[in-house]
């Protein structure tokens, strides 16, 4: 049982790409420095890299950033498993239940592309600048990224794996549990990797725009009061963030799937 | 000896957007307990209309299919499925022994008695080293040795075996042809077995049943009159099996012309 080789050619050809983005970051930041000092754009507006790196230091040594830290963090993670939570539900109770698919087909085309933010007052009339505020455009974008990839995923069920299940006497919910659901997962597994995404969007832009405690409202802040070198460290904290929770949902997917062919790859029998 | 599964007069007619098909007109045969029959029939001869009746996946027109005494309304407990796609009929995310486990645990057995069942009935095709191996690990004819470890392990009183082994190579399918034979003597269950392979069905049947084309019915059935012990090399060069397949030939050359027997 031999593993072909990953593309990328093994271990060497890992090692020559993480050297490659290693040298491609350090020309970035290289050349954010440069450009200001050289006096190509106005120093006010886009400071240089170690100035912005200085003003990263000086938040991180501040308790009110890691409070805020804290804030968009816990409307980051209770908005996605609300919405990861209400979309598995809803995905396979629509898809199970006969009829309710093609009774809800249209109402979920026209929900789905309604752009969160166009709720923002509608959050800002029921709950203000508060939690619930963010949590209720966190959880509306995030939930059909969800949904939309249960209900494919479940479309995806094998017959034969369904009759085999049927033919040994597998009531609903023992079909649901063992086929349906590990059929699904590789979809879930998707579904939970965008919703990470946009939930972190919709935190950010919910506590930018309303105001409700958080990374988004300290950048506003920043701006407001002419702290331009902090702005951008505070951007690139939401940055790395982002990075951090794809690395993460990548890791979680690739153990969760370990059998599946995406990951497994081709096995040599 | 009593009849383990009986069908009598069923009738399937396919109903949909203006079209009407009768796939099987009128089937009636009896397996009895302990036997092993082999069904051959031209292809597109509604056989998996049939066997999805008889594993009550379907519900017939008119008529009736008795498991064991019982009417079959849906998947009767005492029925097991091999099915020709293992590689679909397995699941992948689960390993060999989860796989022979998983029917299992909707019988009320123990923790214990369910063990026992799963390494008895692995170790009976040859794979008692494989429970921990996912099957897309294992070659096509072990994978299928897996579905039917997950049958035996079952415990069935009737086996329906659909074109087990039409997927997997000449070699591993005579394999797999013999450890069908052994396993029916040493544990005298009932197997119905359907393929479209005449030599196979002559080589492993005690009785061979020969459908027409479609609507179906039984175009004859044909009592295959080998000794007990088959093995590949002499059996099939026996003048006596060069005979029965030549029959069982000329009534489905016959059949797909829409003749009587």
């Amino acid at each position: 049982m031999k593993q072909k080789q990953p593309r990328g050619g093994g271990p060497s050809g890992r090692a020559v790409n993480a050297a490659l983005g290693a040298a491609g970051l350090a020309a970035f930041l290289a050349l954010g420095e440069v450009v200001p000092r050289l006096g190509i754009v106005k120093e006010r507006y886009f400071p240089p890299t170690s100035r912005i790196a200085r003003a990263l230091g000086d938040e991180i040594t501040d308790g009110t950033f890691w409070t805020d830290l804290g804030d968009t963090l816990t409307g980051w993670a209770l908005g996605l498993v609300i919405a990861v939570g209400a979309g598995i539900v809803a995905g396979v109770v629509i898809s199970v239940v006969p009829y309710l698919r093609e009774a809800t087909a249209s109402t979920i085309e026209f929900l789905r592309p309604i752009p969160s933010v166009a709720l923002i007052p509608l959050a800002v009339l029921l709950y203000g600048t508060e939690l619930r505020s963010v949590l209720l455009l966190v959880v509306y974008a995030s939930f059909w990224q969800v949904l939309v990839q249960v209900m494919y995923g479940v479309r995806d069920v094998d017959p034969v794996a369904e009759e085999t299940a049927r033919s040994y006497g597998l009531g609903t919910w023992a079909r649901v549990r063992h086929v349906l659901w590990p059929t699904a997962l590789p979809y879930v597994m998707t579904g939970v990797r965008l919703a990470a995404a946009v939930a972190l969007i919709l935190t950010v832009t919910a506590e930018l725009v309303i105001g409700a405690p958080g990374l988004g409202a300290r950048i506003a802040v920043a701006q407001t009061s002419q702290a331009v070198p902090e702005m951008y460290a505070l951007i690139v904290v939401t940055g790395l963030l982002g990075l951090l929770i794809n690395v993460g949902a990548r890791s979680v997917e690739r153990h969760a799937l370990a059998w599946h062919q995406s990951v497994r790859g081709e096995v040599a029998v | 000896m009593h009849a383990s599964l009986v069908v009598s007069g069923l009738r399937k007619v396919y109903e949909g957007s203006g079209r009407r098909v009768e796939a099987v007109r009128d089937l009636t045969f009896t397996v009895d307990a302990g036997e092993l029959v082999c069904l051959v029939g031209p292809s597109g001869c509604g056989k998996t209309t049939l066997l999805k009746c008889m594993g009550g996946l379907l519900t017939p027109t008119s008529g009736e299919v008795l498991v064991g005494g019982r009417r079959v309304s849906g998947p009767p407990p005492g029925m097991a499925f091999v099915f020709q796609e293992y590689g679909r009929s397995l699941f992948p995310w689960m390993r060999v022994g989860a796989n022979v486990e998983l029917p299992l645990k909707q019988k009320d057995l123990s923790k214990a008695r369910r063990r026992e069942l799963v390494a008895d009935a692995l170790e009976s095709v040859g794979l008692a080293d494989a429970a921990g191996a996912y099957p897309w690990q294992l070659s096509g004819g072990m994978q299928q040795r897996v579905a039917i470890a997950r049958a035996l392990a079952y415990e069935p009183e009737v086996l329906l075996m659909d074109e087990p082994f039409a997927a997997v190579d000449a070699q591993t399918r005579a394999d797999l042809e013999d450890l069908v034979r052994r396993l029916w003597r040493q544990r005298g269950i009932t197997i119905l077995f359907v393929t479209h392979d005449i030599d196979e069905a002559v080589y492993l049947g005690e009785r061979v049943l020969i459908l027409s084309a479609s609507p179906t019915v039984v175009q004859e059935q044909l009592k295959v009159d080998l000794p007990q012990e088959r093995d590949q090399l002499r059996t099939r060069v026996a003048p006596r099996f060069a005979e029965l397949r030549t029959h069982v030939y000329e009534q489905i050359q016959a059949a797909k012309r829409g003749e009587p027997s």
